[in-house]
């Protein structure tokens, strides 16, 4: 599904090139849970960046989904963002002025889709992640925890190919990111794929896939039965 | 990307920051409520003069001969009599001309100006008001026969007799050498009743008027005239009927294209005044634009702020799927929005502003569709053009490092 070949970023630090990304090839399959480790500086938030679209590469070739991106325009690369991939970021990135429903219901927008079935689909995808009660809210009235669960939902409403976490419980304490772990977890047994960047092993260790990277090179590619989290409590 | 999505998104967005959403829009709205007081009440202002003029004489035209040589025989009584009959649209014409001399009871001798003219002097005097108080104006008869009449008014009975109520009484007036014994036909309403007692009004000279043929028999130097009025029915009439009456004097004294008659009305005055005062209007409504230009400015500053604020924002709603059109559309709606807010409070504003300065000016404010229509596509004219760098600014963001900005 995501087929990327020899990849590379290059950055230009003063008079200095930098190889964020050196010739990166990778393959992630439908229904894959891939995290991607490595310290920081290591080129994975930048891999995690092109992969998302939001960044362009400067040499290489990526697929996605059988379409070779590198030649798509600003507003086409839009579009693919919107329809196959969504994002879950360490800071939320929620809207302030709009409510929990509005904000879930902002990729439908601009997607293009009425209303009614917006919010209907809105409405499903915050009660997956156990939302349901919580439409009218502001997201400052809300915990962290039911912030990113708030994400999650935004992420997945438009039902995308891939769901791309950067350090997605990088803001939050640990009984609330188990939360957020058990939540990937049922996504991805019910087939959504994911790819979450993350430099903490423990989270790692739920996904079913470890890409190890360093100094702009994939060093290590290891599959692993993950973790599985208890079923959720009912709240 | 949704209409009402947008406009939505940009209310929540103006509604959010109240106070700077104001500040904002206070040099709009000062430009705008400028704009529409100064319009409306400049437009009240000329209606006004129009409507005084229009009473003062927007029916007249004011016929003059010239006259180097103090000839006195370019304008006739026959020529008066030959234009009344034969231009139809001639309501009234007569010599309006005065003379110094005096006047006297057997009691009083004052100081006066005699007015002399046909019957239809009482139309277009503006000495002299129309309205009888006692007995009646002279008349056709009292012309063509040259009578020895007069009609004096009130404050010249009260000054000469002590009374209003002097019709049959005589006068005496010296006019040119000459001496008259008049009998009083007629008393009209006093010019300085309103101003009794302002003033000391034994000096002022009493108002006299008598047939044009009773002076020109005692002073036969009067028997021509060079000024004469004209009153027509409609304001239409007046250019056709002035060139009618011009030409007519013309081949009637043999002076065709000598340049010796020419008509004048108020109309031409008017014009001038109308001029003047549109110009000022105009003036003072460029200084109010400034006004919009400076509001437009903070507009802009406003926007740049809120673009940089909301870098993040902006980011994500990129890596949600917003395209570069939906990004500018997004922030140009919302300073076309705030500018309309600002010009629609700007218009009440000036609503309400004009009433009070026209009150005080004693006019009635005119508002037209035009103003109104002038606010709205002023104030979206000022969101578009202030609203477009700071929007194209916000759409042009690179998605990552909007979304890395901190």
């Amino acid at each position: 599904m995501i087929e990327i070949t020899d990849i590379e970023k290059i950055y230009k630090m003063g008079g200095e090139t930098v190889k964020a990304l050196n010739k990166v090839s990778l393959s992630i399959q439908e229904g894959e849970y891939t995290s991607i480790m490595g310290p920081s500086g290591s080129g994975k938030s930048t891999l995690m960046n092109i992969l998302g679209l939001l960044d362009r590469f400067d040499s290489g070739r990526y697929m996605l989904n059988g379409t070779d991106v590198s030649g798509l325009s600003d507003s086409e690369l839009a579009k693919i963002r919107n329809k196959e991939i969504g994002f879950v970021f360490q800071s939320f990135n929620l809207m302030a002025r709009m409510n929990v429903l509005e904000n879930v219901m902002l990729p439908l927008v601009y997607g293009k889709v009425p209303y009614k079935e917006r919010r209907e689909r809105a409405i499903e995808a915050l009660e997956k992640v156990g939302l349901g009660d919580r439409l009218e809210h502001l997201t400052n009235e809300i915990s962290g925890g039911q912030k990113q669960r708030v994400a999650i939902a935004r992420a997945i409403v438009n039902r995308p190919s891939v769901l791309m976490a950067d350090e997605p419980t990088g803001n939050l304490d640990s009984k609330t990111t188990l939360d957020i772990m058990r939540i990937f977890q049922e996504l991805n047994s019910e087939g959504t794929t994911i790819v979450m960047v993350t430099h903490e092993p423990e989270m790692a260790k739920y996904s079913k896939r470890i890409v190890h990277f360093r100094d702009g090179v994939i060093i290590k590619d290891e599959e692993l039965t993950p973790e599985l989290l208890p079923e959720r409590e009912v709240e | 990307m949704f209409i009402k999505e947008n406009f939505k998104m940009a209310l929540d967005s103006i509604f959010a920051n109240k106070m700077r959403s104001f500040l904002t829009m206070l040099g709009i709205i000062i430009g705008i409520a400028s704009v529409i007081a100064i319009l409306a009440v400049g437009n009240g202002a000329a209606d006004e003069i129009t409507t005084t003029f229009s009473e003062l004489g927007a029916t007249t035209i004011s016929l003059n001969a010239n006259d180097p040589d103090q000839s006195g025989d370019l304008i006739t009584n026959d020529d008066l009599n030959v234009l009344k009959d034969s231009i139809e649209e001639i309501r009234y014409i007569s010599p309006n001309e005065q003379m110094n001399g005096t006047v006297s009871s057997e009691d009083e001798a004052r100081q006066t100006v005699v007015s002399y003219g046909t019957p239809d002097l009482q139309f277009v005097s503006q000495m002299m008001s129309s309205t009888l108080v006692e007995g009646r104006y002279f008349n056709q008869v009292d012309f063509d026969e040259a009578q020895d009449v007069a009609v004096i008014d009130e404050d010249g009975a009260d000054a000469l007799f002590g009374r209003v109520d002097v019709v049959g009484e005589m006068i005496r007036v010296s006019v040119a050498q000459s001496q008259m014994n008049l009998r009083i036909v007629g008393v009209v309403e006093g010019s300085f009743a309103d101003m009794q007692g302002a003033f000391d009004t034994s000096q002022i000279p009493l108002f006299v008027a008598m047939p044009h043929s009773t002076l020109s028999n005692q002073v036969p130097q009067l028997a021509g005239m060079d000024s004469v009025i004209i009153e027509v029915e409609t304001t239409e009439q007046i250019d056709p009927v002035s060139s009618q009456v011009v030409r007519l004097l013309e081949l009637r004294h043999n002076s065709v294209g000598d340049n010796v008659y020419n008509a004048t009305n108020f109309l031409q005055a008017l014009d001038q005044v109308n001029n003047v005062l549109s110009l000022f209007i105009n003036f003072i409504a460029a200084v109010a634009a400034i006004a919009l230009l400076v509001g437009g400015i903070g507009v802009m500053n406003i926007m740049l702020v809120s673009v940089t604020e909301r870098t993040r924002e902006i980011g994500t709603r990129k890596a949600l799927g917003a395209t570069t059109r939906t990004i500018l559309i997004q922030f140009l709606m919302e300073s076309i929005i705030l500018s309309l807010i600002g010009g629609m409070i700007g218009l009440t504003i000036g609503i309400i502003l004009s009433n009070i300065i026209a009150g005080a000016l004693n006019i009635v404010p005119i508002f037209t569709m035009g103003s109104v229509a002038l606010v709205l596509v002023f104030s979206t004219a000022v969101g578009v053009f202030f609203g477009i760098y700071p929007a194209r600014k916000a759409a042009n963001l690179n998605p990552i490092d909007a979304l890395r900005f901190e």
